[in-house]
């Protein structure tokens, strides 16, 4: 005798376009509340605020649709999420060095930018990592700021 | 046919000075290695690079600029026929006959077709550049705002029609990406919008940092080291030349795949993509040994190859004469001539002649740079493809670092690009393409300011898109554009569009 069937639990049930259909839904909306106080103008004059507010409703629109079909769509448990710790920590680095940015300056960030992707992420030895970033945000520097003048933050560093 | 050839005359002076070929080259030379690295497409490699001419002249910067974008068509073609991987999406494609081809020992044949098929097709499309944008820009000059905002209007539901991605969803990217367009400062009432006390947000979004981080950041994001391959084998120099039954096979399909790709390329959407695509069916349809696609008929390297080169050409027709972009990296093309404070459209042709007339003429010189770089130095190329991934896209992060950091000196702009990095992560897992939202960035201010201006002409009245003869018929081919889409999807028929897709799909790293 077989078993029945357990009903399917409503997370698995979700659909990948309802999720992005609901959040483009709640984008729209924010932009509706975050730019309430902007003058939609009359029709001859249009104001500041007429084309966000057009866009973010035609956005609702699209996105109510895209969320209303989904259900013929992918689950949303079948996406496939396995780099999501390889970018986490990809974004998570760089921002730091962002943060950093300006009081450190270009090639202290920058060695230690790459340095922290090949060792963090990558796994690499330290010995070579280091290498490899030095030489080339040393590389990056010299074309930047020496043969191409660009301007690039100094930092802490004297020079 | 006197002045085109005066004109002509003009810009091979500026083109063949020795700097400007230098830039040229550089152009090129880096254009070549970006196309055929995975994981960083034109659209990233022009963003990334756009800081380096910064204190270049305009001439200069747009040629070595323009190098990179056409200088990409012809390095995707090598890790599609060496690796089977698309180092840009416009060589999915080749991935497959060139890639039989290589199993089947003709690697350099099929390197030497693609590189010949490139140089005839950019030649041509550039050949052609120089007959229709002309006299394309004196017809602009009679367009009036409604004009522009029904041109605006047609190019993004083109746009949307071409995509391989449903309307709405490209819709809604577009819609996205003016949206985004939308912040800082109103030009017209000075109003602020959506800045949040963040001054440099006065000035809006830039498009260097939104590309950079959808197209770059977002790419490396979702591609991690351990899933890119690095065996690569190099022909030897004296494999690579076709024999004559391979030039046979290959001479029509080059010479259909440059004008079909050359009149997709002036279409808005991704036409370098779409061009190649079309160009494989259609040389598959009419071939007399349909069976040979995808187990290495020449005919499926030559016409695709041609068709992306000839497109990327055509697709500068419609930014040097109307001054619109047909895609994401003509976008950011205009926008780095207007960072060096030139607007692009009708009035370029004779406000800048000796810009427009050395871009012209530094294409013909590029092509032929090109086809001298690809064919010797393919062994040198490849030997950058054995540089491990692990290792390239740290320096590719930095780059994009320095790149959008350099446009205004900004961290608010690389915080920007990382939010984005962000964002084009989750659009690829959720199947959205990014590539209509930066259009729609690019777009937005032109677009509010002759819709607002239409409708203060008009005293409101919105029917004055329909009482001008230019803007009514891009209006009525909007719409008949949209009734198109809509019966496609009502009656859930599967067009090329949904082939395409496919392909993309499986060919994917």
């Amino acid at each position: 005798m077989s078993l029945p069937q357990r009903p399917e639990a409503p997370h698995a049930k979700l659909r990948a376009d309802h999720i992005a259909g609901g959040a483009f839904i709640a984008l729209g909306v924010a932009v509706f509340i975050i730019g309430w106080d902007l003058p939609f103008g009359r029709i001859w004059a249009p104001g500041a605020g007429m084309l966000p507010k057009l866009m973010a409703a035609f956005m609702i629109l699209l996105a109510a649709g895209i969320f209303i079909n989904g259900k013929s769509q992918d689950r949303f448990s079948d996406i496939s999420w396995s780099d999501w710790r390889h970018a986490a920590l990809i974004l998570g680095i760089s921002a730091v060095a962002v943060s950093v940015y300006s009081w450190l300056g270009f090639l202290i960030t920058m060695s230690l930018l790459v340095f922290a992707l090949l060792t963090l992420v990558e796994r690499k030895r330290i010995l070579p990592s280091a290498i490899y970033a030095i030489s080339l945000t040393v590389f990056a520097y010299w074309l930047f700021s020496v043969i191409l003048k660009s301007p690039l933050e100094h930092g802490v560093l004297w020079f | 046919m006197g002045p085109v050839l005066d004109n002509l005359a003009l810009g091979f002076s500026v083109a063949l000075q020795p700097d400007v070929l230098l830039y040229a080259l550089i152009g090129c030379l880096v254009g070549t290695l970006v196309g055929m690295l995975p994981g960083i497409g034109p659209l990233a490699g022009v963003s990334i690079l756009l800081p380096l001419t910064f204190g270049l002249d305009p001439t200069k910067a747009i040629i070595m600029l323009a190098g990179i974008y056409y200088g990409s068509q012809y390095g995707g073609s090598t890790t599609s026929i060496l690796l089977r991987i698309p180092g840009e999406a416009a060589s999915v494609m080749t991935c497959i006959d060139g890639n039989a081809m290589a199993k089947k020992g003709r690697a350099g044949a099929a390197l030497c077709i693609a590189a010949v098929g490139s140089f005839i097709a950019g030649t041509f499309g550039v050949i052609l550049l120089t007959l229709i944008a002309p006299p394309l820009a004196t017809f602009a000059l009679r367009f009036g705002p409604p004009e522009y905002t029904a041109l605006l209007i047609l190019g993004l539901i083109f746009l949307a029609y071409m995509s391989t991605s449903s309307l709405p969803r490209t819709l809604l990217m577009a819609a996205f990406g003016i949206l985004l367009g939308t912040i800082g400062i109103d030009v017209i009432s000075g109003h602020f919008r959506f800045s949040f006390d963040i001054p440099e947000l006065g000035d809006g979004i830039g498009i260097v940092p939104v590309a950079v981080g959808l197209f770059g950041l977002g790419e490396i994001l979702s591609t991690p080291s351990s899933e890119v391959k690095g065996d690569v084998a190099s022909p030897k120099l004296r494999e690579l030349l076709p024999t004559k039954e391979e030039w046979q096979q290959s001479a029509w399909p080059i010479a259909r795949g440059s004008v079909l790709g050359f009149f997709i390329g002036i279409i808005p959407g991704s036409a370098h993509i779409i061009s190649s695509f079309v160009s494989y069916a259609l040389e598959r349809r009419i071939s007399k040994h349909p069976e040979e696609f995808g187990k290495g008929a020449v005919a499926g390297v030559a016409g695709p190859e041609s068709a992306n080169n000839a497109a990327s050409t055509g697709a500068f027709v419609p930014m040097l004469a109307l001054g619109i972009p047909t895609g994401p990296v003509i976008a950011v093309l205009m926008a780095a001539l207007l960072i060096h404070g030139i607007a692009p459209g009708p009035a370029l042709v004779n406000e800048q002649p000796k810009l427009f007339w050395g871009f012209v003429a530094s294409m013909y010189v590029g092509n032929l740079m090109l086809l001298a770089l690809n064919l010797p130095l393919v062994g040198a190329f490849v030997s950058i493809l054995r540089i491990p991934y692990s290792y390239l896209y740290p320096m590719i992060i930095m780059f994009c670092v320095i790149g959008v950091y350099e446009v205004n000196n900004s961290v608010v702009d690389v915080w920007i690009m990382l939010i984005f990095g962000a964002v084009g992560y989750a659009l690829k897992k959720f199947n959205f393409d990014p590539a209509p939202l930066v259009l729609g960035l690019v777009i937005a201010p032109i677009f509010e300011l002759s819709l607002r201006q239409s409708l203060i002409m008009s005293g409101g009245s919105w029917t004055i898109f329909l009482q001008r003869p230019i803007s009514l018929g891009l209006i009525a081919f909007s719409l008949l554009l949209l009734g198109l889409a809509a019966w496609g999807m009502i009656t859930a028929h599967r067009d090329w569009r949904a082939k395409l897709a496919e392909a993309e799909a499986g060919e994917k790293v």
